[in-house]
């Protein structure tokens, strides 16, 4: 029946056109924040909101393939690598801020099983025994496949590797180079704009006037942030040592390859094995 | 619009043939290799060592080790488990337990053209150096991706993990049983030497060969290509050389070559500066 109505988002079924942009990541790895600053390099007189994310930049998971066809073609997708896809702009984040902000995330989708803290919900998620739709769908695969599958892509297709972290060292850089991989024209002017107009703090005033229209936070927890903190490094605050431990035993030399630094000992990697 | 409207019903009906739409279960094990790798053959030595009574052959393979890309979600999903399943799949993150085949891609390349004159795909006047650099562009096979982007999607994901082993086909040719052991220890499966020896017996190319005489216009691969060119050619390795001209191995290498020499595969030309994809990023 929702077949016939048109009413499955897309997802993997998406016809991909050439031409298509990808914007892809895992989950929790800063998708949204760099719609956001896409498209308001792209509209330079509509800024992007909430309200309009979805028709602006649409998400393979919101609408059916059909009303995709419809809509602009910069298209958000946490997929794993799918050849399909031939210009790709992939952001990565550091796993441990990754697991933290999904951590919450589950919280605010009401998918936490009850009474799990941060050191359940991270072995589970890394060994896949937690799925949730659209928090971790199998079809994402882990932090390290997700990752992995793209990276190795990289030299044989149009692919522009941003770094969460350094857009929040200097947001009006990285986005210079998302405007000369996709040839937007991008005055100074242009970018400082996007960048202000796509702040954390712009985005959280949004999201309180908007959350419970946006389909990605409209069942959610409305008492609880979409746009959270907005940092990085925060799980040094909120993770116990032994689940850093946990991460970087099972994913240490993929971050190691993208300059994230590990912190546990030898002796902490052998006590939890 | 006569093709979407098609899918559509056969959609609606449940009887699209899976892919990559497969509902997959932990407990699946995956035959996977890019096509004209080795698979059907893989699919022969895996299912003769499963099934030693039951002797696989092409009118019996596709319910004993089906396709993915043959049949209907419903039905494989009605299989027995654990399910045993060909796949031609790029990386899938839902796969658990995957054997993995890669071949050389000049003798890929050799295959893929000949199979494609079979399927009616190319014209067999087409030559061997027109069709080299349509199929290095990624023009066959589109749903998989390129040679390269396949055997770097698993080899980048999965490479040294449990519940993963990559095959060459050319060390299937040269040391059979070493490889058939590989697989079985990979699948946490135990066997005696001699039923790996009967296994590789009863998938011999030249057993394959005289099945593939009596049975191939009933098997649903082949029943509707051409009768007069061969499924089972040459299975062996180094045949390129005999018939790719040095622009066709150029194009090749110098597309593939990082790749090729990370599998270890030696390279024709001279590659100096191909790229390494070790650097950093």
């Amino acid at each position: 029946m929702d077949f016939a109505l048109d009413r499955i988002p897309a997802g993997r079924n998406v016809t991909v056109c050439p031409g298509d942009v990808f914007i892809v990541s895992y989950p929790k790895s800063g998708n949204t924040w760099t719609r956001f600053l896409i498209g308001n390099l792209i509209y330079q007189n509509e800024p992007v909101t909430f309200a309009n994310v979805e028709t602006l930049l649409p998400s393979i998971y919101v609408h059916s393939d059909r009303k995709l066809r419809r809509l602009p073609r910069v298209l958000k997708s946490h997929d794993c690598f799918d050849p399909r896809y031939r210009t790709v702009v992939y952001i990565v984040r550091d796993p441990r801020d990754v697991v933290v902000s999904a951590y919450h995330y589950a919280i605010k989708l009401r998918v936490l099983p009850r009474g799990w803290g941060v050191e359940q919900f991270v072995p589970a998620l890394l060994d896949g025994s937690f799925e949730s739709g659209l928090l971790v769908n199998p079809r994402f695969g882990s932090w390290h496949d997700n990752v992995a599958s793209w990276l190795a892509m990289r030299h044989n297709r149009k692919f522009l590797l941003l770094r969460y972290e350094d857009m929040l060292e200097d947001p009006k850089r990285e986005l210079a180079k998302v405007a000369s991989f996709l040839d937007l024209s991008a005055s100074p002017e242009s970018l400082i704009r996007a960048v202000q107009l796509s702040s954390a703090d712009r985005m959280r005033e949004l999201e309180k006037k908007q959350a419970a229209d946006w389909a990605l936070t409209k069942n959610t927890h409305l008492d609880m942030a979409f746009v959270r903190k907005a940092t990085s490094g925060n799980w040094q605050v909120e993770l116990p040592p032994q689940t850093v431990a946990c991460i970087e035993r099972a994913w240490g030399s993929l971050m190691q390859t993208l300059g994230y630094e590990l912190v546990s000992t030898p002796e902490e990697v052998s006590v939890t094995r | 619009m006569w093709n979407r409207l098609r899918h559509t019903v056969r959609a609606v009906l449940g009887v699209n043939p899976a892919g990559r739409r497969l509902t997959v279960f932990p407990d699946d094990i995956f035959i996977v290799s890019y096509p004209r790798s080795g698979n059907t053959w893989a699919r022969f030595l895996i299912g003769n060592l499963l099934y030693p009574k039951t002797q696989v052959s092409f009118a019996n393979v596709e319910s004993l080790i089906p396709a993915i890309h043959l049949f209907p979600d419903r039905r494989l999903r009605a299989m027995p488990r654990p399910r045993v399943l060909k796949s031609h799949e790029y990386f899938d993150p839902r796969y658990k337990r995957v054997v993995y085949f890669v071949r050389d891609p000049r003798d890929v390349a050799v295959s893929v053209y000949y199979y494609s004159i079979k399927r009616r795909d190319i014209p067999d006047t087409m030559p061997l150096d027109e069709f080299i650099p349509r199929f290095v562009g990624g023009e066959f096979f589109e749903d998989f991706g390129t040679w390269e982007e396949h055997v770097q999607s698993w080899q980048a994901t999965r490479n040294g993990k449990n519940g993963f082993v990559c095959i060459r086909y050319e060390e299937m040719l040269t040391k059979p049983m070493d490889m058939m052991a590989n697989i079985a220890s990979a699948l946490r499966l135990e066997f005696t030497t001699k039923a790996l020896a009967g296994a590789v017996e009863l998938s011999s190319a030249a057993r394959m060969k005289d099945l593939e005489k009596e049975q191939s216009a009933d098997w649903k691969l082949t029943r509707s290509t051409r009768q007069d060119v061969p499924f089972v050619r040459e299975a062996k390795s180094g045949g390129w050389k005999s018939k790719l001209s040095m622009t066709a191995v150029l194009t090749i290498e110098r597309k593939w070559g990082t790749t090729m020499k990370d599998l270890g595969y030696q390279l024709a030309g001279d590659m100096s500066e191909t790229r390494s994809k070790l650097e950093p990023v």
